[in-house]
């Protein structure tokens, strides 16, 4: 079974029925994360760096269209295909915390890992982005500014889990439910992100996940992925 | 006619090889005793005298206790202890001029990191580990001395001999870089 053979432990749901696209997620992301702001020009070349994005869908001909909102991002996978590539082990898995990790200090830049990211999920820092005046002071201590030359992507807020734990450890108890949540999911105004524990039954996460209204992206291809959607598409698990 | 020596047996191209030399070897031993040099203190605080007294180290470091930064102390921490005492000395007058113009004292950071690198003070005080195993014996300085060889393999050093079955979280890339 996939499950024995790569365990999981951090999981997001994430309601498409309810999500609206307001890119809140996508700004809370990118201050949580000190990811800079790379600017039009380089946007179009292709150098636009988002840990997480939506993707936009119309369904149906006009007038009669509807938008359906796909919020992407690294999808933490079991068996992911980046870490294999990776000359330098910079991008390897955490066996404690069942996530990708990208190790900004190990990287050399290769870009193999984004080239080979089914989900499209890594941004490359192709220049040292200047941080405009005031906004530098909303650089985040406790995530490294990255630097020309080095790939990164969405960590699960990674830093949150660490100090969920911490917190839970100094006030000498056990980690509980809703202790760790990433940016984005705070975020969001329609609470259409869930993240937790999936190795807990009872976590929210947990149970969102066994919605029947829930699949992962691109799960032909065998990678495991952490993070589950839900959409109904009208039926709401019919 | 004599054969013309090799380059590599021409006396000027040693002596300017052993000069090239020299200045990398130089520059290179320059550059280490900078980084291991002790940075300049707006106060010499004696560290030996107040740890010598008894004093915790927690007492002006209280953030290691609770959080990832064990902190400088403030002008109002020292005056705590200083306005009771009354001796004098040059360094304690720049410690009441501080005070005397609602100033904090501008210290140095000695014991840093890299920025990608994220120390935690809180779960090492908490796992028992001594001060000074980290920061040097300070009964033997006045001011902070920054330590030798504080790299990633001595971190690790420590953390595989905290057994097994902890070696797999305390192994982590992300435990420290992220």
């Amino acid at each position: 079974m996939a499950e024995e053979q790569y365990p999981e432990k951090w999981g997001m749901v994430i309601d498409q029925d309810i999500c609206t696209g307001c890119q809140a997620c996508v700004t809370a992301c990118s201050m949580e994360n000190n990811i800079p702001f790379t600017g039009e020009e380089e946007v179009a070349y292709g150098r636009g760096m988002h840990w997480l994005r939506i993707q936009r869908y119309w369904e149906g001909e006009y007038p009669e269209v509807s938008p359906t909102h796909t919020p992407m991002m690294c999808q933490q996978c079991g068996h992911a295909p980046c870490e294999p590539v990776c000359p330098v082990f910079a991008t390897v898995h955490s066996e404690s915390e069942s996530i990708n990790l990208q190790v900004y200090n190990r990287c050399i830049g290769t870009r193999y890992c984004a080239n080979n990211c089914p989900y499209i999920a890594r941004s490359f820092n192709w220049f040292d982005y200047e941080v405009p005046a005031p906004m530098n002071y909303y650089l985040n201590p406790s995530v490294t500014v990255r630097r020309r030359g080095v790939m990164e992507k969405c960590t699960f807020c990674v830093q949150r889990i660490y100090a969920g734990q911490e917190t839970a450890k100094k006030e000498g108890r056990a980690l509980r439910d809703g202790d760790v949540v990433p940016a984005c999911a705070q975020a969001c105004p329609v609470d259409a992100i869930i993240f937790g524990d999936l190795t807990d039954p009872n976590s929210r996460v947990s149970q969102a996940a066994r919605s029947e209204r829930g699949y992962t992206q691109l799960e032909e291809l065998g990678t495991a992925p952490r993070v589950t959607y839900l959409k109904g598409g009208g039926t709401y698990g019919g | 006619m004599n054969k013309p020596l090799p380059l590599w047996m021409r006396p000027w191209v040693r002596i300017t090889f052993a000069v090239v030399v020299l200045i990398f070897l130089g520059a290179a031993a320059g550059g280490l005793y900078l980084t291991q040099t002790v940075p300049e203190q707006p106060i010499q605080f004696p560290h030996n005298f107040h740890v010598g007294s008894g004093i915790p180290c927690m007492y002006c470091h209280p953030g290691a206790q609770w959080g990832p930064t064990a902190g400088l102390p403030t002008t109002q921490k020292c005056l705590g202890c200083h306005q009771q005492v009354e001796k004098r000395t040059p360094e304690i007058e720049k410690l009441l001029n501080y005070a005397a113009n609602g100033q904090s004292i501008p210290w140095v950071p000695v014991a840093i990191q890299p920025d990608f690198v994220q120390f935690n003070h809180r779960p090492h005080v908490a796992a028992g580990v001594e001060c000074a195993t980290c920061h040097g014996d300070l009964t033997k300085m006045t001011v902070a001395e920054p330590q030798r060889g504080q790299n990633m393999g001595w971190c690790l050093e420590c953390h595989q001999k905290q057994g097994p079955e902890k070696w797999e979280r305390l192994s982590d890339c992300a435990l420290c870089h992220y």
